[in-house]
């Protein structure tokens, strides 16, 4: 079986950790410093004064003026969701996360050691604690364990045996399909509202009038593919943070600041002369939020220089000043892994491929090797989408 | 790419000798009173997978009335076929 634990509102949950008290009144995730006036996730309280997540500012105000708007916390996030994580894999699960409150594994080869299936999941629950009201779907396939989590209460466990699914999925809403908004209102003007309607309609119908989006949605509201769960390698935590006496907002202070940072994070005997992949960049505000930013390396490097070149960018994007500064080495790569090439790759490869397409062009004659080139990719007319163009030279 | 004996020969366009990529091929197709195929190339088909309508160009001089078919053969290929309503004729497709 496929599980799948989900935590809605995360981000909201997170940042509630230090207001604690809020939870309970009208509250929701203030929206992005530099993005739109949207809401995020809201608290229930809000949701039965008539808030909605992703409403507009003011009118969430006007509906709710006791509302409170609570600051987005984004590396309390990150770091609560990796808490996640971390304690479901210290509980012999090997999760793969798909997004930030969203986590797959496969219950396989836990279930002897708990004694079962529904055991196994509760020992899941119980692993991630009661605080996050977290909830978990189990099917033979993934979407079907996301749609079994989306319908289940806090602390609860739904199980969909392969039999059910077809009942299972058929009154549940489009919107726990990964289509684009405007999807959503075409198919409803089309009268399709849940997913037993997108499921019963003819394959082709759907792909012709949606797209390749639609065909694949059509697809997962028919249960979607068995796809293997591929449990993560767990991160490793090699970091080194900087506090300020008082808030800084200069940005030469905080590229030097920076600087030191790295420095001090590829130094740790923890690094063990691994190259880093992937780096996180974690600020505290003064104004008691967070900031993160991560970033994925070209290539893997150990080398101040080009790390502070790739991150440096980034202190730009502060929304304010900042009372810590903090630098994670997110993922690091074996220490082979950046062994250089003898020879350019592919070149010998290139190098036959055009031998033997002489080869080819001298047997045949001229006009015979060609490479395809799109014309109109868009096209509904399959022959109209490219064309076949001599490659003579 | 390397084109195969047999294909129709390119047109020449524009100074460079240039085909169409996926172009249909006449097939001969035996199909019910429904219109869907029974047999394609004188191999019997097993499974009708999916079947969709194509109708482009149709404000040109050369519509585009299509009834497309994916096929499953008793030998187990996988093809596609269409009707075309213009001309009264069959052929066979790749990437459709």
């Amino acid at each position: 079986m496929i599980a799948c634990l989900t935590i809605p509102g995360l981000k909201l949950k997170a940042a509630l950790r230090r207001t604690p008290t809020l939870a309970l009144r009208p509250a929701a995730l203030a929206p992005e410093p530099q993005g739109e006036p949207l809401l995020g996730p809201v608290t229930a309280t809000a949701e039965a004064a008539g808030v909605r997540p992703g409403m507009r500012l003011g009118e969430a105000l006007a509906t709710c003026p006791s509302l409170a708007l609570v600051e987005p916390d984004a590396g309390g996030a990150e770091r609560g969701w990796e808490e996640i994580l971390h304690a479901l894999e210290d509980a012999g699960f090997s999760v793969e996360p798909a997004s930030s409150g969203v986590a797959y594994f496969e219950t396989r080869g836990v279930e002897r050691l708990y004694g079962g299936l529904e055991p196994a999941l509760r020992r899941a629950l119980a692993a991630v604690g009661s605080e996050w009201d977290a909830r978990i779907g189990a099917a033979g396939r993934r979407f079907a364990a996301l749609a079994a989590a989306s319908v289940a209460r806090p602390g609860q466990v739904v199980v969909v045996a392969d039999e059910e699914l077809p009942q299972f999925l058929a009154p549940l809403p489009l919107t726990l399909l990964p289509l684009e908004r405007g999807r959503y209102e075409e198919l409803e003007a089309l009268g399709v509202r849940k997913l037993g309607q997108l499921a019963g309609l003819p394959g082709g119908a759907v792909a012709e009038r949606l797209g390749p989006d639609g065909r694949r949605a059509w697809g997962l509201a028919r249960g979607g593919t068995a796809a293997r769960v591929r449990g993560r390698r767990p991160p490793t935590a090699v970091a080194a943070s900087l506090e300020f006496p008082e808030a800084v907002g200069n940005e030469l202070t905080l590229r030097r600041a920076l600087g030191g940072l790295i420095e001090t994070a590829l130094a740790r005997p923890e690094r063990r002369d691994r190259f880093v992949r992937k780096v996180a960049l974690m600020a505290r505000l003064e104004s008691g939020g967070s900031w993160r930013r991560t970033l994925t390396l070209r290539e893997p490097s150990a080398d101040p220089d080009r790390i502070r070149v790739a991150l440096s960018p980034r202190l730009s994007e502060l929304p304010a000043p900042v009372s810590e500064l903090r630098v994670e080495l997110v993922e690091l790569t074996e220490p082979t892994g950046c062994q250089l090439e003898l020879l350019a790759a592919g070149a010998e490869d290139r190098s036959r491929l055009r031998d033997g397409l002489r080869q080819v062009r001298a047997s045949t004659g001229s006009g015979s090797v060609c490479t395809v080139v799109e014309v109109a990719p868009w096209s509904r007319v399959p022959e109209s989408r490219a064309l076949l163009v001599p490659k003579d030279e | 790419m390397v084109a195969r004996a047999g294909e129709p020969r390119p047109a020449r366009a524009e100074g460079r000798v240039v085909a169409r990529f996926n172009a249909p091929r006449a097939a001969r197709v035996e199909a019910d009173a429904n219109g869907r195929p029974l047999e394609v190339n004188h191999r019997a088909v097993a499974l009708v997978r999916e079947e969709w309508r194509v109708v482009d160009r149709w404000w040109t001089e050369d519509p585009v009335v299509r009834r497309y078919f994916e096929v499953v053969l008793e030998s187990g290929e996988n093809t596609v076929v269409f009707h075309d309503g213009a001309r009264a004729s069959w052929y066979t497709q790749r990437g459709a």
